[in-house]
């Protein structure tokens, strides 16, 4: 038998009847099937509503966006954060694991050490999908700081700071040693001292194979010329959330200059 | 205006100073310039806008009834709004901060519904958007490409449009962008009967746009 119920934004559908929603809002968020409709969901609709039917329809998804928007907003980045943070214990935990595992394994290969092996092959699994989760995110709250230094690297530097309205309101000098604070203030301290000092050229974002691919004495002016970048794209992710591909592409094109040119 | 030629309902060509407009009673949306009841369509902001300059023709009526995935803050869909007078328009936007911007456009509108979700995920709208005459998407995603074939098997009419805009970066930042574009006509022609395509330059780099029509 045919199992004959949609999920419709105004009400269910079933066995050739629609009941309709008491709670169109909550209809509307609902209108979930995990196949294609046999029918169009207008026409029904139209025996319903008659002519106010995209009326209708588009007052309660103005307002069920608004809700959503705004929701969305406010929690995104802090969702992030937590999943870097989570991520890095995970991290911690398999390595420890994996540590214990190899210990029992020399000693002996019993049922319970195989089982032990499944759950932490289970654990690295789940670190794909945690990885995954924040890329997708990142993508989304901020498509301008992910595009230039990958997602990764992106939620590394939110995590740092703590938000991305902080973030936005980074000096790109600032930005460009985010990560490398404990050089950077022993560097500042002996300054003050009047002693000789190295002030670090990069942070998190030295993970970058931009960075890390080019020679050391290329580095600083990588890093330099990425961050006041990151520091655009940041604004652009708070204010904005649009994509501008230009800045993306001018990190590159610094760094293949760099990278061709010998001096 | 007498040197206005009509190339689509409401979209007005410029021959003698190279551009062109639509026709609109509403205010502009994203910065562009309003003449006379004519809003400028900027090709370098809206790549519909670059396809129609280059001389391409898209079938787009007052009546048509399209999917738009990859609304972004509006800037498209406000001309696209300004063209399908009987029509409408369900605008799907995975990302909540442009979507701020393109709620006011929607509430000015009357053809607009906003729709915050993700398009790849076609089944969580799918009680919402009814069957389309047109799907267009612009979404520069490495598996876009499906993404659009499920939105049509969701939500397309027999023989319906669609106008997909791809970027290859997007797709493979290491391969040649001519390689990717082949691939990509390959991968659609599975399904799709392929009208038009070209690259959008000068107005868009690394892009193109391919035009087709549904095979069911």
């Amino acid at each position: 038998m045919l199992k004959l119920k949609y999920n419709l934004w105004f009400g269910v559908y079933e066995n050739g009847k629609v009941k309709v929603s008491k709670n169109l809002k909550e209809s509307f968020s609902k209108a979930e099937n995990p196949e294609p409709l046999p029918f169009s969901v207008s026409e029904m609709g139209t025996d319903i509503f008659g002519k106010k039917y995209y009326e209708e329809l588009r007052r309660i998804a103005i307002d069920h966006a608004e809700e959503l928007v705004e929701g969305e907003l406010k929690r995104e980045d802090r969702y992030v954060i937590a999943l870097v943070r989570s991520l890095d214990e995970l991290n911690r935990t398999i390595n420890l694991l994996d540590e214990k595992l190899r210990d029992l394994k020399e000693i002996k290969e019993s049922a319970i050490v195989r089982d032990f092996e499944e759950k932490i092959l289970d654990l690295k699994r789940f670190r794909g999908e945690l990885e995954k989760e924040i890329e997708s995110v990142m993508r989304k709250i901020a498509p301008n700081l992910s595009e230039i230094v990958g997602e990764k690297i992106a939620a590394r530097l939110l995590e740092k700071v703590g938000s991305l309205e902080k973030l936005a309101e980074l000096p790109a000098s600032t930005i460009q040693v985010i990560g490398a604070e404990r050089s950077l203030f022993k560097a500042l301290s002996r300054i003050r001292r009047g002693k000789e000092a190295k002030v670090p050229k990069h942070g998190v974002i030295f993970q970058h194979p931009f960075i890390k691919g080019l020679p050391k004495r290329k580095r600083g002016k990588m890093a330099r010329f990425m961050a006041s970048k990151l520091a655009i794209a940041a604004r652009i992710d708070y204010f904005k959330g649009e994509l501008y591909e230009k800045l993306a592409e001018e990190v590159r094109k610094k760094y293949e200059k760099l990278s061709r040119n010998p001096k | 205006m007498k040197n206005f030629r009509e190339i689509l309902n409401n979209v007005f060509l410029d021959e003698e100073r190279k551009r062109i407009l639509t026709k609109s009673p509403y205010p502009p949306h994203y910065g562009e310039r309003k003449i006379d009841g004519y809003r400028e369509w900027i090709p370098t902001r809206s790549k519909l806008a670059a396809v129609l300059l280059k001389g391409y023709r898209i079938d787009l009526k007052p009546n048509t009834k399209m999917l738009y995935l990859g609304a972004a803050s509006g800037t498209t869909v406000s001309h696209i709004s300004d063209i399908l007078t009987k029509g409408i328009i369900y605008a799907i936007e995975y990302s909540a901060k442009p979507f701020v911007k393109f709620l006011k456009l929607a509430r000015e509108r009357k053809n607009i519904i906003p729709i915050l979700a993700d398009a790849s995920q076609p089944q969580k709208y799918s009680g919402i958007v009814e069957k389309v005459d047109f799907i267009y998407q612009d979404i520069a995603q490495r598996n876009q490409i499906e993404i659009f074939r499920e939105n049509f098997r969701f939500f397309a009419k027999d023989k319906a449009l669609g106008l997909i805009f791809v970027k290859a970066r997007s797709i493979d930042s290491t391969r040649d962008p001519e390689e990717i574009y082949k691939d990509v006509i390959n991968e659609l022609k599975r399904d799709f009967e392929i009208l038009s395509y070209d690259d959008l330059s000068p107005y868009h780099k690394d892009h193109i746009f391919v035009y087709v029509r549904w095979r069911k």
